[in-house]
């Protein structure tokens, strides 16, 4: 009774849990893989014994499966085993079975480089403004793990250039650099060995800087309305400000108001508004006041 | 004491042992995630901390029945890019040959060490126990336990985080 | 004859009575504009009569018979008379029903009358008034109505010239090229914001600026949070805002909470977005001679002008009012009925809630414009 009790327990234990079941059975390894193979180089594995078996490697990565011949080395091409990972093999004989684990590991030869740079487009003269990240691959698309120097460069439209350099640490580095004084498209590229990444970046006018208007009539035009225009309207680092911002001008006179959104075109704005003696007359471009007039030639 | 008695108290004393090992191989994964207080350069959300731990973990659900079922649709939901592709391949190359793997991932060991400043990426090492069970044609060919680490770089998409990097190995 | 037979030819008879005293003598009022069997009344017996079968035929867009009642078709065409009603260049009157209408007689004397007639058009934004002021004069038993012509303005020919202005966006495509660059989406800020207690509800008030050098389609979503930090409720701005900013453009929002009291609300968690869209720098809308109107009309009125060359359907007026202090205390809008025409003013009228009016001490108005070529 006690031997028929021990052998139901034991049955139960292994039909409920096969992973023992396999553990069992991986424990009796006599496959001798290299523990480390470089994705995409030739090497061979040893076999002992007689007959044919079939070996099984099976990884995220790839799955082969070979009939060999026990008793002679298993030979595997450049081409075999490209991605690199955590792989596991079988040879399987008859009933018997040999396990075996090893990792294929990246070339360490940089061949492409991701490289995320963002923004794509910023104002001038911000500090840290732009970033850079490059994530660096070997020719088989593996993530190189080991450090690799990568430099940053990002040269404005004129030419100035910043330089950094970063060590990647598990495939990764980054950097952060200031946007350029001057507007206009900067070039942003990430290098490592001779593998270049290359962004562009639109270094953006700031907001507007001392907006100044001028107000005139129209004379004999139409002596109802003032004619109202912005000098070019540049940033605080002298970029002019795109065409298209809007300029707002706000007349306000005894019990009324009129304003109008004008968009910049040919870097100033201009706009005619109802003339009233004595309005005051202002300029404003977001939240950037500029002048003020007080009218004295309407009706 | 008689023989029936003993095994009466025998079977008693396992049926606790044995839920537990039933358990442990159904449940879930046991889980541990390294604080990411000091995760740069960009500090990680408090809503990406839980959102890339889900969606992380639900990709190796994903991973594990697509291999198992030689499904690469089944993909789609948590791997993007070169991940995608690359167990795509696989699992081709798996149906061609009439393999089909099961993972089944047992603890996961998870630690952010990356997360880039315009936070469009970020990159994790997770050291993992799961069990590879290979079968070809139908036929168990065998089981092992695997104990590796993993890199991986996830990305967002419109509604959770994708795995873009998936590669194991020191 | 036993006396339940009687009763029964007494209820036939009666019931025919009222049935032939219904059909003689409807009832008038403009709610019936829709039933397509409402009747007119048979003769304009009376100056409100006249005006009722006026409405009733404007309503039914029988334009031909309506323009056949007026006393004074001889002063214009009745294409001129359809044009006053239903609007011109696909303005908002364009696509507009005559929903109902209230008629208000103001003085009479024997052959002339006055009645105020209040027109309310249901349109796509919602409902828009039309009031007008009807002469009605005695034409032997009949009275006919003088329609008050609002003739469309006549643009001189000219040439505009205009400096076109225009944003495209050319995206990278679905293509998936990890660190491929794709443009950027513009930069907004919230630049003001306040909750305010209002009508049983929760109103945000506040102004967004696209600090960027492209042009924007904004949105501002907000959620009301409680003092455990659950969410009370969310809302966006829907047609509160002017959705399109160019560079360094401001409009006002005001996203409505109803059923939350502010008491309630421990913050307030304020999402603007923006996606870069494609867009033009014109038409220019100069917004001129605002005025406010004190109680008990309270308004702020004005009117708008294309100072481009290109027809404007349809306008969007949004004023932002502060007290004193230079607080936001409302946010309104309207959607003026007729198009803009270039170089012609149109009226607008936002009205304004009563208690607001007293602490208005400026205001801000913005203008968006639709035109049925493209969305700006």
């Amino acid at each position: 009774m006690r031997s028929w009790v021990t052998l139901l327990c034991a049955l139960i234990v292994v039909v409920t849990v096969p992973g023992l079941a396999g553990h069992a059975s991986a424990q009796a390894s006599d496959l001798r893989f290299p523990q480390k193979v470089e994705a995409g180089t030739a090497f061979s594995v040893s076999t002992t014994g007689s007959g044919s078996a079939t070996l099984y490697i099976i990884g995220p990565g790839d799955t082969i499966r070979r009939v060999v011949h026990l008793g002679e080395s298993i030979s595997f091409g450049p081409d075999d085993l490209h991605n690199a990972g955590h792989y596991v093999a079988f040879l399987v004989s008859g009933s018997s079975t040999q396990n075996a684990q090893f990792e294929v590991t990246a070339s360490h030869q940089a061949a492409t480089l991701s490289f995320l740079a963002k923004p794509s487009r910023l104002p001038v003269n911000l500090p840290n403004g732009v970033s850079g990240v490059a994530y660096v691959f070997d020719i088989f698309r593996n993530l190189i793990l080991q450090p690799q120097q990568i430099s940053f460069e990002l040269s404005d439209s004129s030419g100035r250039a910043q330089i950094r350099s970063a060590t990647s640490r598990d495939g990764v580095a980054w950097v952060k650099m200031n946007s350029a004084a001057k507007a206009g498209p900067a070039q942003f590229q990430a290098e490592v060995a001779s593998v270049r990444n290359k962004r562009v970046i639109q270094q953006v006018p700031g907001d507007p800087c001392s907006i100044r208007m001028t107000a005139h009539g129209l004379g004999q035009k139409d002596k109802a309305r003032v004619a109202l225009e912005t000098e070019p309207v540049r940033d605080c680092n002298g970029n002019p400000v795109p065409d298209g911002t809007i300029v707002t001008f706000t007349e306000t006179y005894q019990g009324g108001q009129s304003m109008v959104d004008v968009p910049l075109k040919r870097g100033v704005a201009k706009t005619e508004l109802p003339s009233h003696n004595g309005a005051v007359i202002s300029v404003a471009s977001g939240v950037v006041m500029g002048n003020e007039i007080r009218w004295s030639g309407g009706l | 004491m008689t023989p029936t008695s003993v095994a009466r108290k025998t079977l008693l004393a396992a049926v606790p042992l044995l839920a537990a090992l039933f358990l442990s191989a159904a449940g879930q994964p046991t889980v541990h995630v390294a604080p990411m207080d000091s995760v740069g350069p960009r500090p990680v959300e408090q809503q990406t901390r839980s959102s890339i731990v889900r969606d992380y973990l639900q990709a190796w659900q994903s991973m594990g029945t697509a291999l198992g079922e030689n499904r690469p649709d089944l993909l789609d939901a948590s791997f993007v890019g070169l991940a995608k592709d690359k167990l795509a391949d696989t699992i081709r190359e798996q149906r061609s040959l009439g393999i089909a793997s099961s993972y089944r991932d047992q603890s996961h060991d998870l630690q952010v060490v990356f997360y880039s400043p315009e936070g469009l990426s970020i990159q994790l090492l997770d050291t993992v126990e799961y069990d590879v069970e290979v079968r070809d044609h139908g036929k168990t060919v065998g089981t092992q336990h695997v104990r590796t680490r993993y890199v991986a770089v996830l990305t967002p998409t419109e509604s959770r985080w994708k795995v873009r990097v998936f590669q194991s190995g020191s | 004859m036993t006396g339940s037979r009687l009763l029964g030819i007494i209820l036939i008879i009666a019931t025919v009575v009222l049935v032939v005293m219904g059909t003689i003598h409807p009832n008038q009022s403009g709610a019936m504009i829709a039933d397509s069997r409402a009747r007119l009344i048979g003769s304009a017996s009376s100056p409100q009569d006249a005006v009722n079968n006026l409405m009733q035929q404007i309503g039914r867009r029988t334009w031909e018979a309506a323009y056949a009642s007026l006393a004074n078709k001889g002063e214009f065409t009745e294409t001129e008379f359809v044009r006053d009603l239903n609007g011109n260049y696909g303005s908002l009157r364009s696509y507009a029903n005559l929903d109902g209408f209230d008629s208000q007689p103001l003085r009479a004397s024997g052959d002339e009358a006055q009645v105020r007639a209040r027109m309310r058009w249901a349109s796509v934004v919602g409902i828009f008034e039309d009031s007008r002021d009807l002469r009605v004069v005695r034409n032997g038993s009949q009275w006919e109505v003088a329609w008050p012509i609002v003739r469309e303005a006549k643009v001189p020919p000219q040439v505009i010239p205009v400096n076109y202005l225009r944003w495209d966006v050319v995206y990278r495509g679905a293509e998936d090229d990890w660190g491929a660059q794709d443009v950027e989406a513009p930069h907004v800020r919230i630049i003001a914001m306040h909750p305010v207690d209002r009508g049983g509800g929760v109103v945000i008030l506040g102004e967004v600026l696209n600090e960027d050098v492209v042009p924007a389609f904004v949105t501002v979503k907000a959620s009301l949070l409680g003092s455990n930090g659950s969410t009370l409720a969310t809302e966006d701005s829907f047609d509160k805002i002017s959705h399109i900013l160019l560079p360094k453009q401001v409009s006002p929002f005001r996203i409505d909470f109803r059923n939350v009291r502010l008491s309630q609300v421990d913050s307030v968690r304020i999402q603007p977005s923006a996606n870069l869209v494609a867009a033009s720098a014109d038409p220019v809308i100069g917004i001129e001679g605002q005025k406010l109107t004190p109680l008990p009309d309270s308004s702020l009125t004005g009117s708008l002008v294309n100072q481009s060359g290109q027809v404007v359907n349809v306008a969007h007026v949004i004023g932002t009012f502060y007290d004193n202090k230079g607080q936001i205390v409302w946010v309104a809008d309207q959607y003026p009925s007729r198009a803009l025409l270039p170089q012609t003013p149109v009226p607008f009228t936002i009205s304004l809630p009563a208690d607001v009016s007293n602490k208005v001490g400026s205001y801000r108005v913005v203008a968006s414009t639709y035109s049925s070529s493209r969305f700006q």
